[in-house]
């Protein structure tokens, strides 16, 4: 006799087709977890349920600094436009991993500055390395001029993000993410003109 | 949207012009890699910044490397043509594929199956 076209014997789940004396066996699907539930596993109430491909910078944004780098008279392709600022989440994902996993290896939590620029190297990105490290010393430098003043945080929204992760002591939420003007710090120190290797200037 | 804030002189503003790209968004894309928990300011400032530094070097090398040069145009498929060709970009050849005939698709999966044989 031919075997149930189904079956619910427990002892025969687990079993494969291959066992069974006939095709005809229709196994009984198990539970499926871990896989399913990856979009659910998110902690944290601030984050929205987005998936990796789906997060974008602004393609404004992309776009100016692709015509920025090409000859003036240049025109860039719409589909070149959307296709740069898919590289460019690529981008940062790739350099993400690489710096995530040697931060695991260390045994360490946070990512830091450290991390990324290595990551970067590896990658065959080094001829950015300098560049940073250079751009990094004047963001340093232009956070520390507020280091003297009461570290109040500055605004609210981003702030709120920042001291989640940032175990940065110097005062946090000095950048905002969205170019608006934030709660302002009253300054009492002089400020010098930062002069930039290479500064891309947006009016 | 405009971006444009009013011109101060303070530290934060100018440290604020020479990012050109939102840090929270950023942030979220680096937080969507699994296994990653938080992110120190300066990682996600050199983020962010090489980013920029990124797209102008994938936009100008793709404009110099393709068609572009003489159509005075960046297209897509000069952006592909510059993944498939350079070591850098090479990471990018599977979000840009090169579009090719059909026969030479299957042409090249008759290839690998061969390969695959003989394991």
């Amino acid at each position: 006799m031919d075997g149930d076209s189904s079956t619910t014997d427990t002892s025969q789940l687990g079993i494969t087709g291959e066992y069974m004396a006939s095709g005809q066996y229709v196994l009984q699907p198990q539970d499926e977890d871990g896989e399913e539930s990856m979009n659910d596993h998110e902690e944290g109430g601030a984050k929205e349920n987005y998936r990796e491909q789906d997060i974008y910078l602004p393609i404004a944004n992309v776009a100016r600094i692709m015509k920025n780098a090409v000859p003036q008279t240049g025109k860039i392709a719409k589909d070149a436009k959307e296709c740069v600022q898919e590289c460019v989440s690529e981008f940062i994902s790739f350099i993400t991993s690489e710096a995530s996993e040697r931060c695991h290896q260390e045994k360490r939590k946070t990512i830091n500055g450290e991390d990324i620029l290595f990551a970067m190297s590896t990658l065959g990105f080094d001829m950015y390395v300098d560049p940073l490290k250079l751009y990094l010393q004047k963001f340093r430098e232009a956070m520390k001029g507020e280091k003297g003043i009461a570290g109040v945080p500055v605004g609210e929204g981003l702030t709120e993000e920042l001291t989640d992760d940032f175990t940065n002591p110097l005062p946090a939420g000095i950048i905002t993410a969205d170019g608006q003007q934030q709660n302002v710090m009253v300054y009492t120190t002089s400020y010098q003109q930062i002069p930039t290797v290479q500064q891309i200037q947006f009016s | 949207m405009s971006k444009n804030s009013p011109e101060k002189a303070d530290p934060s503003s100018e440290a604020k012009k020479t990012i050109s790209l939102p840090i929270s968004r950023v942030r979220l894309i680096m937080k969507s890699s699994p296994d990653v928990s938080s992110i120190n300011q300066d990682a996600l400032f050199l983020t962010t910044k090489a980013t920029e530094l990124f797209v102008q070097h994938l936009a100008l090398s793709s404009f110099n490397n393709g068609c572009g040069k003489e159509t005075n145009s960046l297209s897509y498929s000069d952006l592909a043509k510059t993944a498939e060709e350079s070591e850098t970009f090479h990471f990018l050849t599977d979000i840009l594929p090169k579009k090719i005939l059909a026969r030479d698709y299957l042409k090249s999966l008759e290839q690998m199956q061969e390969e695959d044989a003989d394991f």
